[in-house]
């Protein structure tokens, strides 16, 4: 039976693998295969939806999609991999146009089969579930980046520049037998941060990178003696020489990977890292970070500083995802932070007791873009007699007066509402810092909600990081299981209703100069990581970044646990949109804001918008429901 | 009335020769023989693929083992691998002529070198039925010399053989010939070996199913002198 080699291939591919041979007999019991040459299509946008899913036996196709003018990559697909599959959730015309870019052999299975299993299989529903969702968003990602690439002309290189000339020529290759400390050896003897592993016949079968042995050896103070086999990574991800080096960057954000293995006829060729690419254009976030490092002055780190906004173009063209734009940004202001703290303590002298400098808000959650308000303040050790007291409160007075106006000449603006070190109310000792918190807790006003909640999203940046620990420990304790106090916080967590309506269209303002446009630090951020934040006290949890809190809280709360993954989806999309937008705003040379113009969105963002603004509605209706009581 | 039925009933004993060669409905036939000697020996076993344009129906195959009339010889037990005991069991080949015959319909048959297998068809069909197949029979053998004849400064695939064995032209194209030669899997790598012809015919100007006939019709068309890979299909 021809329909048995169908079987033993669709055994090794998802979903199909999860299928017991009596259901995928049937699914192949109208099995056909299609040969389709170089350069043909499979299907196009808009034309009549393929009665089937096809699935990739052998070749190349390239999926595209057409946003009004431009034609846009999506991906490539190779063996294995499905077309056609959007279609099971319903529609009738082809949603991409699918050319195969080399000889390529398909199965055509019947979709009706298929989307019968939505309903009888988890693992498939969940399957195609997932898939739908990160393919669906991984298109708006790119629809973004693309738009961003054609508007902003100093890339085409990116676009003309094959990955064969641009990476590494000489792979140092090592035996995947050897012994971790033998490839750690070999790697610093090259100073390489990364080497390919090779198994008996000369294949690659591994790759180590400095990461790995940061995470999966020291941190976790595995035994160097080991095989590197153990901590290898496989790496599935390559690019042909031939490839532009965007479709390699596409590939790298997709696959989330920070090396492509380059091939040229099947054989290994060289290695591409995210560092090659940003090198190529110039500007490095590494490079900023040693320009930063290297600094004594605060007059010298101005010019530095001017440059961190060039990064955030850099990243939005090389097609990083937002949460990884601000994790950039955060470590690139931290350092500069710290440095401004660091020329700060050469200038007044050795600090008389040890001190913690914090921050919160967007700073305290990594969240930050461009230049924001300065959110700061200064927790110092509890001082032992009244005389180490006063030597302090001078000390940290002037201190942090000329900590805020460095700041101040990099760019950071001063907090309007004072939350800033330079206020003495927020430059404390930390028993003080506990009498904040205690009254805050126990007598919920608006104004010690509103500090909490600033302040619940605490970081050290700088200085004994212990003192804050104490106090989040000590905060976080007395929150947890204070019903009344999460009650207020749960209130705020609901106060931003999203703007949809029943009609399902967007809500924007009604008037002033705003008219016509939609808020979406107010309306899409503030609530997700309110409601973030929220559970995160409710568990007590000391990660202050939304996505981290998320991460942390996926096997320890119910909500989350159920919403992690379209939560991510939707804080990432929504923070992206405001990247993107306030980086175009920098770029006309407008005062950036948080407001865009919904009718500007394509189709496709406007109903992520719209998902995400209806999680967001569904996730506070479990709030209300959970805290029915103390909601007015 | 009747000349709807006598309109149906043309259509049916002539093809369509209009039809499309990415529409028309063809069944890919190969045979084990137990010799290539048309008067002394026998068929072992058939196999047969569908198609509808250059789509392969994987979930409709035919395949059956006959218990031969003549003696098996040795060189081509080596051949095929089946020996006389493998097939002592089965029925004789009179009780699977017709649901053959069923499975082909009014198909256009596809063979490599299929002369040879319509050859030991056609005997049986006229011994057992009466009459022989009367479909258009075409062969990829004639096909792939003619679409290489066509313009050699510029070849059509970038990987011709030289030689037009089944195999050979399979490899080529990197279509898998692992695993057991049977009838039925000999049938399918010819099957996909036309795919591979289709759309080259088309961008050749070989439109519908006249033209084709014309090139691939075992007796009318292609290099008759060129036997060779009659030969090494065996």
């Amino acid at each position: 039976m021809l329909t048995e080699e169908v079987i033993e291939f669709l055994h090794k591919i998802p979903p199909f693998q999860f299928l017991d041979n009596a259901t995928l007999k049937q699914l192949v019991s109208g099995v056909t295969m299609e040969f389709f040459p170089k350069g043909t299509a499979i299907q196009y946008q808009g034309g009549p939806a393929p009665e089937y899913i096809y699935v990739i036996k052998k070749g190349e196709v390239k999926v595209s999609i057409k946003n009004e003018s431009e034609e846009v990559f999506v991906d490539y697909r190779g063996e294995g991999d499905l077309i056609g599959y959007m279609l099971i959730f319903g529609g009738n015309r082809a949603r991409a146009t699918v050319i195969a870019v080399n000889d390529t052999i398909c199965y055509l299975i019947k979709r009706e089969p298929i989307q019968n299993l939505l309903y009888t299989n988890p693992a498939v529903r969940e399957f195609f579930h997932t898939s739908f969702l990160s393919k669906y968003l991984d298109k708006t990602f790119k629809e973004i980046q693309n738009r961003n690439l054609v508007y902003s002309g100093g890339d085409k290189i990116l676009f003309t520049m094959p990955v064969g000339e641009l990476a590494s020529k000489d792979v140092i290759k090592a035996s995947e037998n050897i012994t971790i400390q033998e490839a750690a050896e070999i790697m610093s003897n090259y100073s390489i941060s990364s080497l390919i592993l090779i198994d008996a016949d000369g294949n690659p079968s591994g790759i180590i990178t400095d990461r790995d042995l940061r995470d999966k050896v020291v941190s976790k103070g595995r035994d160097c003696k080991e095989p590197v086999k153990n901590i290898m990574s496989v790496p599935h991800v390559r690019a042909d020489v031939k490839e532009y080096c965007f479709e390699a960057i596409l590939k790298m954000v997709k696959h989330n990977v920070h090396h492509l293995l380059i091939m040229k006829d099947g054989k290994l060729k060289g290695i591409l890292t995210n560092h090659d690419l940003m090198l190529i254009q110039g500007t490095s976030p590494l490079s900023i970070v040693k320009d930063i490092e290297g600094q004594t002055t605060i007059d010298a780190l101005v010019p530095v500083s001017k440059r961190i906004n060039n990064i955030i173009g850099l990243l939005l063209n090389e097609g990083a995802k937002a949460s990884s734009i601000t994790r950039i940004i955060t470590e690139i202001n931290d350092r500069l932070v710290r440095k401004i703290l660091e020329i700060a303590e050469e200038r007044f002298g050795e600090p008389p007791i040890p001190y913690c400098w914090i921050v919160f808000g967007s700073e305290g959650r990594k969240e930050q873009t461009f230049k924001t308000d300065q959110d700061n303040a200064l927790i110092y050790a509890d001082p032992a007699s009244e005389e180490e007291e006063s030597l302090a409160r001078e000390y940290f007075r002037s201190f942090s007066l000329f900590v805020r106006e460095g700041l101040l000449k990099c760019g950071f603006p001063p907090c309007p509402a004072d939350f800033m070190a330079t206020n003495p109310m927020w430059r404390q000792p930390l028993h003080v810092w506990k009498k904040y918190f205690t009254n805050w807790i126990s007598t919920p006003t608006s104004e010690a909600i509103l500090n909490s909640v600033t302040f619940f999203d605490f970081r050290a940046v700088y200085g004994e990081t212990k003192l804050l620990e104490w106090l989040k420990d000590f905060v976080m304790n007395m929150v947890k299981d204070n019903k009344v106090f999460l009650g207020y916080i749960a209130n705020m967590a609901i106060k931003n209703m999203p703007p949809i309506g029943f009609l399902k269209t967007f809500v924007v303002e009604k008037s002033g100069e705003h008219k016509d446009k939609l808020n979406l630090k107010v309306k899409g951020l503030a609530p997700l990581v309110d409601i973030v934040r929220l559970f995160a006290l409710e568990k007590g949890i000391h990660e202050t970044s939304t996505i981290e809190r998320i991460l942390t809280l996926k096997d320890k709360h119910t909500i989350i646990k159920e919403y992690a993954d379209e939560l991510l989806h939707a804080f990432e999309f929504i923070l992206l949109l405001r990247i993107q937008n306030q980086f175009e705003q920098l770029k006309k040379g407008e005062d950036i804001n948080n407001f865009i113009n919904p009718n500007a969105l394509s189709n496709l963002e406007k109903r992520i918008a719209k998902e995400t603004f209806h999680l967001i509605s569904k996730v506070q209706d479990l709030i209300i429901e959970r805290y029915k009581a103390m909601i007015w | 009335m009747y000349s709807f039925f006598k309109l149906k009933k043309q259509e049916f004993v002539s093809p369509d020769l209009d039809k499309s060669i990415s529409e028309a409905n063809y069944t890919v036939i190969d045979t084990e023989l137990t010799g290539l000697n048309e008067r002394k020996d026998s068929i072992i076993s058939i196999g047969a693929v569908k198609m509808v344009g250059s789509k392969i129906d994987l979930s409709r195959d035919f395949h059956r083992f006959t218990k031969p009339g003549t003696k098996f010889k040795s060189e081509s037990v080596v051949v095929h691998g089946i020996t006389p005991s493998d097939v002592s069991e089965e029925p004789a080949i009179d009780s699977i002529l017709s649901e053959f015959s069923d499975f082909c319909g009014d198909d256009t048959l596809i063979g490599h070198c299929v002369s040879i297998d319509m050859a030991f068809i056609n005997r049986e069909m006229k011994r057992v039925l009466g009459n022989p197949m009367s479909n258009p029979v075409i062969d990829t053998f004639f096909i792939y010399e003619w679409i290489r004849n066509q313009s050699p400064s510029k070849p059509c695939f970038s990987y011709a053989s030289k030689d037009s064995g089944l195999y050979e032209i399979a490899k080529c194209f990197e279509i898998p010939v692992r695993g057991a030669h049977d009838a039925l899997t000999d049938a399918f790598i010819t099957a996909q070996i036309f795919q591979r012809f289709i759309p080259v015919l088309i961008n050749l100007g070989v439109k519908n199913l006249g033209m084709l006939l014309k090139i691939g019709h075992p007796e009318e068309g292609g290099d008759k002198s060129s036997k060779s890979g009659l030969i090494s299909n065996f």
